[in-house]
């Protein structure tokens, strides 16, 4: 058989074409993603490892962020069946507004370094997925430009850095951005992931008083974000704050703390239902959630997850991944037998002890 | 000084016999001979390699020792979709790996038998003597492990003395499997679009001599597997499947959620119907709490499968394993209570009869028999299976079934 060097080299050629080294740039589409861990490699594969670093890592051993995913795994649910799931309904009421799931996204700083539309491409990406935004106390966009952009719900956290005009004036941004509520963060006395020497934030006292004066003038509800013990809360709803996140601020501020979902619990029976009771920290998968509910909680936060859609897709990567964890959650819930938030009870779950 | 070295030196060079060769006369023949003697030691010549570790070829079926062996042989003979469909839970496959892992959360009680030689494992399930509590459970589409699909397995099965109950979603009909062979048949049941395609089900089961039928109450929702979601812009559809799945994207996405329904409609209204019309015992397939246990008896279900589906259904689902005592204690013997999710070992089947279970199914493990062997290979699972369960009957120092109570195991669920 004759072979002719042209035959030799175009077989050579197609030897080449199917390398996979030559396919080592292909990111795939979105549409080809099937879960939230997915969106976190391709986010991981187009940001500067500094970056990502950053965003992913939790603070000194990274036990805590660590501790947040692992919880999970001690929880099984105890499902029922031949109850009629056809009509699934995963809304939510709260604070006399009826969300379309029991999901928002959590604060978060500096959405421009992983996009160069920061806040604005998360907003609109969470808006499109009819998700609450709650927007960081310092974020990389003017509130007034994520407001624009958006006709969606937006919260405002509120860090207490600094004195407490400059305080006050950053409330009076949001609330004129449209902000529907305020969430205090509580347990960050110095800086995330600090550098060494750790220096103290200046703090402005916050008292109770203080948080009393913020509601009142600014008319909407105030949460504190940050709790994790039932004594914390109990303090919390005595004087007088509207709702309680509890977190850990996923694994950031503490390294050790507990796992929120571990402590969520008892804070939801000290609560006994006064306020409502949100939990962030490591929620990945519909799963995750459902077991949040079933312990008590109203709603989650998402934290990395949407700078990871917003990373690797910029605003229909953020829809995605909420999309994604809102279909997750509809289907555990339809397979539990729990066709609304209402029939989502402790009797769902098992906690074991290891 | 320096004299004193050599001393030192010299004697033990002397002492080592490979100088002292050395310095022996050494003629040619002897160093070919040694040469010769070295290459032939070499592991790289074919007389002294070890013979062929397991990863270089397939075994036989009479080089099988266990259960868990038989997949890596089926696995080379099916496609990998078929693979994928099969092997696969939902999710991250925690529940699928829990159904495995809740075994070892069970030891034996050791005891001696009065005679290993006569072990004893026939029972007897809803009136029907059987040789052995092990049962072949539904599983779809045989087609994708042999052509004869479930013709081979019902072949096997019966020359294994075992019960197979045969899926809704079979390559073959009901009549032609229950042609194939003569061993007992159950058959289980997916609720249909309507009432009328259901009753119609159970009677053609019934009328082909299905001594029993199995209700599915699970997977109301397709639940995401995502193996084969990965390979869905890739793969064929799976070939013998009575229903086709889509893979060429998700399907249309119903008002909110993208949800895809199986049987979402199914309550324990249908059960009722079921009820009024199943004229062979009716059991629920996918029971994993007391009070589903006790709902079912109220409403005149004569058997229970504790059963996650594989880990096919809900990821976090309990194992199979771990909820079986909190049933037997609902059920409290009213009704015998089965269960399936990662049966591997003799061991496995002795430690749900312990804990309360009737008998037990295999899933996966008879399809990877088919896959690689055929009709004989689903009856080697099975004989497997049952001589690792008189084993361990005989290690706990029980002699037949009926003996097999709580104190043969000692448990430590987490």
């Amino acid at each position: 058989m004759t072979y002719s060097r042209r035959k030799a080299l175009q077989e050579f050629g197609i030897l080449l074409a199917g390398s996979p080294l030559l396919r080592a740039d292909r990111t795939p589409p979105l549409d080809e993603l099937v879960n939230l861990f997915e969106v976190e490699s391709v986010a991981r594969s187009k940001l500067a490892p500094a970056v990502y670093e950053h965003i992913a890592a939790g603070v000194g051993a990274g036990t805590t962020v660590r501790r947040n995913r692992e919880a999970f795994d001690r929880i099984t649910f105890r499902p029922r069946m031949l109850v009629d799931v056809r009509e699934m309904d995963i809304s939510l009421e709260l604070f006399g507004q009826r969300w379309d799931a029991p999901i928002l996204v959590g604060p978060t700083a500096d959405h421009r370094i992983v996009h160069p539309d920061g806040e604005a491409a998360t907003a609109k990406g969470a808006a499109a997925a009819k998700t609450l935004m709650v927007v960081s106390s310092r974020p990389s966009v003017p509130i007034q430009q994520i407001a624009s952009v958006t006709k969606g719900p937006l919260w405002f956290q509120l860090d207490t850095e600094g004195d407490s005009n400059a305080m006050k004036q950053r409330v009076r941004g949001a609330l004129d951005a449209g902000c529907k509520a305020i969430c205090l963060t509580a347990g960050a006395p110095y800086e995330a992931r600090p550098s060494w020497p750790p220096s103290a934030k200046t703090i402005t006292k916050l008292t109770w008083t203080a948080i009393q004066q913020i509601r009142e003038w600014s008319g909407v509800p105030v949460l504190i974000k940050g709790v994790l013990s039932p004594e914390e809360a109990q303090m919390c709803v005595e004087k007088g704050t509207q709702g309680i996140i509890v977190s850990n601020h996923g694994g950031r501020y503490v390294d050790g703390a507990p796992a929120t979902i571990d402590v969520l619990p008892r804070i939801v029976d000290a609560v006994a239902g006064r306020v409502p009771v949100l939990i962030d920290g490591g929620f990945r998968r519909g799963t995750d959630i459902l077991k949040a509910l079933a312990l008590g909680a109203k709603g989650v936060l998402l934290g990395r997850p949407p700078l990871w859609g917003l990373a690797a897709f910029g605003a229909e990567g953020v829809q995605k991944v909420l999309e994604m964890l809102q279909t997750e959650l509809a289907l555990a819930m339809g397979l539990s037998g729990k066709p609304d938030l209402a029939a989502v009870d402790r009797s769902l779950v098992k906690i074991h002890r290891r | 000084m320096t004299r004193l070295f050599l001393e030192t030196h010299s004697r033990f060079v002397l002492q080592c016999p490979a100088v002292e060769t050395m310095n022996a006369s050494f003629t040619r023949r002897a160093a070919f001979s040694r040469l010769g003697a070295f290459l032939a030691a070499s592991p790289l010549l074919r007389p002294q390699q070890a013979p062929p570790a397991f990863g270089d070829r397939f075994p036989a079926l009479d080089e099988i020792g266990s259960v868990l062996d038989f997949e890596r042989v089926a696995r080379a003979k099916i496609t990998q979709t078929a693979y994928d469909y099969i092997v696969g839970g939902v999710d991250g496959e925690f529940t699928l790996r829990r159904n495995r892992q809740a075994f070892d959360w069970a030891t034996l009680v050791p005891r001696a038998v009065a005679d290993a030689g006569s072990i004893d494992f026939s029972t007897e399930i809803l009136g029907q003597k059987l040789d052995s509590p092990i049962l072949i459970a539904p599983t779809a589409a045989h087609e994708q492990l042999h052509p004869q699909g479930e013709l081979a397995t019902h072949q096997g099965a019966t020359e294994a003395k075992t019960l197979m109950v045969v899926s809704s979603n079979a390559s073959y009909p009901i009549d032609k499997i229950a042609a194939a062979a003569k061993g007992p048949l159950w058959f289980q049941l997916y609720a249909r679009e309507t009432p009328e395609g259901t009753r119609e089900r159970v009677e053609r089961a019934q009328e082909a001599g299905c001594r029993a039928v199995c209700f599915t109450v699970d997977v109301q929702y397709h639940s995401h597997r995502e193996r084969l979601l990965h390979g869905r812009h890739l793969s064929m559809p799976v070939p013998g499947m009575t229903r086709t799945r889509s893979r060429r994207g998700p399907e249309p996405p119903p008002p909110r959620y993208r949800l895809s329904a199986q049987t979402p409609g199914i309550s324990w209204t249908t059960i009722k119907e079921l009820r009024a019309y199943t004229i062979v015992p009716l059991l629920l397939k996918g029971i994993l709490t007391a009070e589903d246990a006790a709902m079912a008896i109220e409403l005149g279900a004569d058997g229970i499968v504790v059963s996650n589906h594989g880990g096919r259904y809900l990821d976090y689902a309990p194992a199979t394993f771990e909820v079986l005592p909190e049933i037997a204690d609902a059920v409290r013997g009213r009704i015998p209570v089965l269960m399936d999710g990662g049966v591997r070992r003799g061991t496995d089947v002795l430690k749900a009869l312990a804990l309360g279970a009737r008998g037990v199914l295999v899933g996966r493990a008879p399809l990877w028999g088919l896959g690689a062997f055929g009709a004989v290979g689903v009856q080697r699972v099975l004989e497997m299976l049952q001589a690792e369960l008189a084993l361990a009957m005989a290690d706990t120092g029980r002699q037949n079934i009926a003996s097999i109570d709580r104190t043969a195991v000692s448990v430590e669920f987490p």
